[in-house]
């Protein structure tokens, strides 16, 4: 079934498919559709789930895992300063090994205060251990919802999938909404051995000392590692039914490419019509769009780039006092390889707080890093103001 | 410490402010909107009581209340979402010569920042604290809050609400070192006015519900009461809160002494008609800013006290 949906509204089709049990959540623009949508739903019938209305964001996340520990299939939504009051519940899901999934449609952190579109909330939360995944359409944002639970129950790692503010969230496209009856057979209802359940008591989040602590860490290690080969996997099926797959990263036009440029969300769509026009006019200008941000795709990063001579990485991000964080990421990924398959890594900030970042932007992008024989030092904040 | 600035002690002020001095950007509220009432009233509580701009702090959370800071030329802080309260306080607390008003909505204050709503009654320091209740997210157009009507639906919750509404001045009031209690309503500008006066002139926290009309979001909710004045009972007392330009049109007159608790706490409970007005008011209790201050020491005094610590680690 086609439906021309907005991305916010794609994710509650998403959620809805994939049968949610449980979900909670707590009003912050630009999300609240999300929500709005699965409250009509649920009202109506057409979702039989739960949903739990609370005070707080952080009283979501707990009420997530509240659910999620009784062994049903949870879910909840937020955006920028609702996901940082999240934080410490955050943590709570990633190490009690909570397969909740959310949607966080990115957002600016304030001060000043900022509705649009950056994505310096979802990133801050790196070190919580969720799964991150970012989407660049509204279509990829419904398949990637139903695909999250699977991985997420899979690895017993929260997943969360990301979205741009109103560039995606309130913008309507066409959207192919899968069957039910197939969506049901690529996913199963939630089993899990370890719930709570009065048959079969356990004790949850006890004591752990510094004896049994490292394990712990090292377990959720080696399953975040594991869920870049669960999520391939999980594309391969979702392709056989469905007819689409994204990747964990995809290049685009990169196999003679000089030039690759690095996006993720949103900026990716520009950029591909960006590199499509200065092919046309010879340039060797190639893209890689990074989906999965955590568990970081190293391996599939440094065969996209080890060929090329230049890569420009567009961050609609800064960690203060250091550098755009994709960049840094993917510096650090291509450190360890031979010295001359190793790229130039060419650092930008665009589109902070959800200033446009237009194909002159990207064309300006392309034409600077061409001319520089070295990065400079620090990352170039592109058409700021003096 | 005297309540004179550092920058105007001393200096001769011999400035006059009228209502428009102290506003700023244009309001972008809803036309109908609860909200410029409020916002009217508080400029010329302002304007009364002369009070300087510099001197004067808004310190707001989230909602479409908390957009008041933007509309005042004092001093503003655009907090965050349930923050106002504490933001006010760590204010308050370092400079005490400050008029400290928080404007918050329904939302902001009892649900996301009911915690701090609770302590910060209980810290009782003097500002004025509006909560701006419309009884619906407005904002985000149109969701639950906790004060919104046993089954209005809205968006989250579109078969009605599940849950009776909480009672903002019951919890007040129920509340260690409450000291200040009113309740008044945007659709009677007069009550509206003498009550922020009222808690201005008291030495404490002084805790406001404005019933505020949503006209988009929650249109019905005070319909009734607005459209048929004989709803309305006015708390009234000596020592309360007395308008008399009403024109007749309020005739519901309740004698209430609101240094009485229990009967306040009594008539905070729901009835038939919305009751206005000063339901407890105690300045017995002690201030933070004051249970806090830190002793002026002359220097002789700093270096004595210096030289006792310094003796504990003598050798």
């Amino acid at each position: 079934m086609n439906k021309v949906i907005v991305g916010n509204h794609a994710v509650s089709w998403g959620v809805k498919l994939a049968r949610t049990e449980v979900i909670s959540a707590y009003p912050i623009t630009p999300q609240t559709q999300i929500v709005e949508e699965l409250s009509d739903m649920c009202a109506r019938g057409a979702l039989n789930a739960r949903f739990i209305k609370v005070e707080s964001e952080h009283s979501a996340m707990a009420a997530c895992i509240g659910a999620s520990a009784a062994g049903v299939r949870t879910f909840t939504a937020t955006s920028s300063q609702g996901l940082a009051l999240m934080h410490e519940l955050l943590h709570w899901a990633g190490l009690g090994r909570h397969p909740i999934v959310m949607a966080n449609v990115n957002r600016a952190m304030g001060p000043g205060w900022n509705i649009w579109t950056d994505q310096n909330d979802s990133l801050s939360q790196r070190d919580t251990g969720w799964i991150q995944l970012y989407c660049e359409t509204n279509q990829e944002v419904l398949d990637t919802t139903i695909q999250a639970f699977k991985l997420a129950e899979a690895v017993n790692i929260p997943v969360m999938i990301i979205l741009d503010a109103f560039f995606l969230s309130h913008t309507s496209e066409p959207v192919d909404i899968p069957d039910q009856v197939t969506v049901d057979r690529f996913l199963a209802q939630r089993e899990t051995s370890i719930k709570l359940d009065v048959a079969d008591p356990h004790a949850f989040n006890a004591l752990v000392r510094p004896d049994a602590y490292m394990e712990m860490r090292k377990d959720q290690q080696d399953w975040m590692r594991r869920a870049k080969t669960v999520y391939a996997e999980i594309e391969t099926e979702w392709k056989a039914l469905f007819g689409r797959e994204y990747g964990k990263i995809e290049p685009y036009r990169t196999d003679d490419a000089e030039l690759i440029l690095v996006t993720s969300g949103t900026v990716t769509s520009t950029t591909r019509h960006v590199v499509d026009q200065m092919r046309e006019r010879g340039t060797r200008v190639g893209l890689v769009k990074i989906k999965m941000f955590r568990p970081f795709p190293t391996d599939d990063i440094r065969r996209a780039l080890s060929g090329a001579i230049k890569v420009a990485v567009l961050d609609r991000n800064i960690s203060p006092g250091r550098s755009g964080i994709f960049a840094e990421e993917i510096r650090s990924a291509l450190y360890n390889i031979p010295m001359d398959d190793r790229p130039k890594i060419f650092g930008y900030i665009v589109g902070l707080g959800g200033r446009d970042v237009t194909p002159a932007v990207i064309e300006d992008i392309v034409e600077q890093t061409q001319i520089a024989t070295q990065p400079t030092r620090e990352d170039l904040w592109v058409g700021v103001k003096p | 410490m005297t309540d004179c600035s550092l920058l105007t002690c001393g200096v001769e002020d011999e400035r006059t402010f009228e209502m428009d001095d102290y506003a700023d950007a244009m309001p972008r509220w809803c036309p109908g909107c609860g909200d410029h009432a409020v916002l009217t009233a508080v400029e010329r509580v302002l304007e009364k009581e002369q009070l300087r701009p510099e001197q004067t702090v808004f310190v707001s959370g989230i909602g479409c209340s908390s957009r008041f800071p933007h509309y005042l030329d004092t001093y503003g802080f655009h907090g965050l979402h349930g923050r106002a309260l504490p933001l006010a306080t760590g204010v308050k607390l370092s400079r005490p010569d400050l008029n400290v008003f928080v404007v918050m909505g329904d939302g902001d204050c009892t649900s996301i920042g009911a915690g701090h709503w609770l302590h910060a009654l209980r810290y009782n320091m003097r500002m004025v604290v509006l909560m701006l209740d419309n009884e619906v997210y407005g904002l985000t157009k149109k969701q639950t809050s906790p004060t919104t009507p046993l089954g209005f639906p809205t968006n989250t919750q579109p078969r009605g609400s599940y849950l009776p509404p909480l009672n903002p001045i019951s919890v007040m009031l129920g509340m260690t070192n409450a000291s200040f209690i009113a309740q008044t309503a945007d659709w009677v500008p007069a009550h509206l006015f003498e009550t922020i006066e009222a808690a201005f002139h008291h030495d404490g926290f002084a805790f406001i519900r404005v019933l505020q009309r949503c006209p988009v979001f929650s249109a019905n909710i005070f319909e009734r009461a607005v459209k048929s004045p004989d709803l309305t009972e006015l708390l009234v007392d000596d020592q309360g809160i007395n308008v008399t330009n009403l024109g007749g049109l309020y005739k519901n007159l309740l004698r209430h002494d609101p240094s009485d608790l229990d009967r306040a706490r009594w008539l905070a409970e729901p009835s038939d008609k919305i009751r206005l007005g000063l339901f407890y008011q105690n300045q017995a209790h002690p201030k933070y800013e004051e249970t806090r201050k830190v002793k002026h020491h002359t220097p002789a005094e700093k270096i004595a006290l210096l030289n006792t610590e310094l003796d504990r680690y003598a050798v």
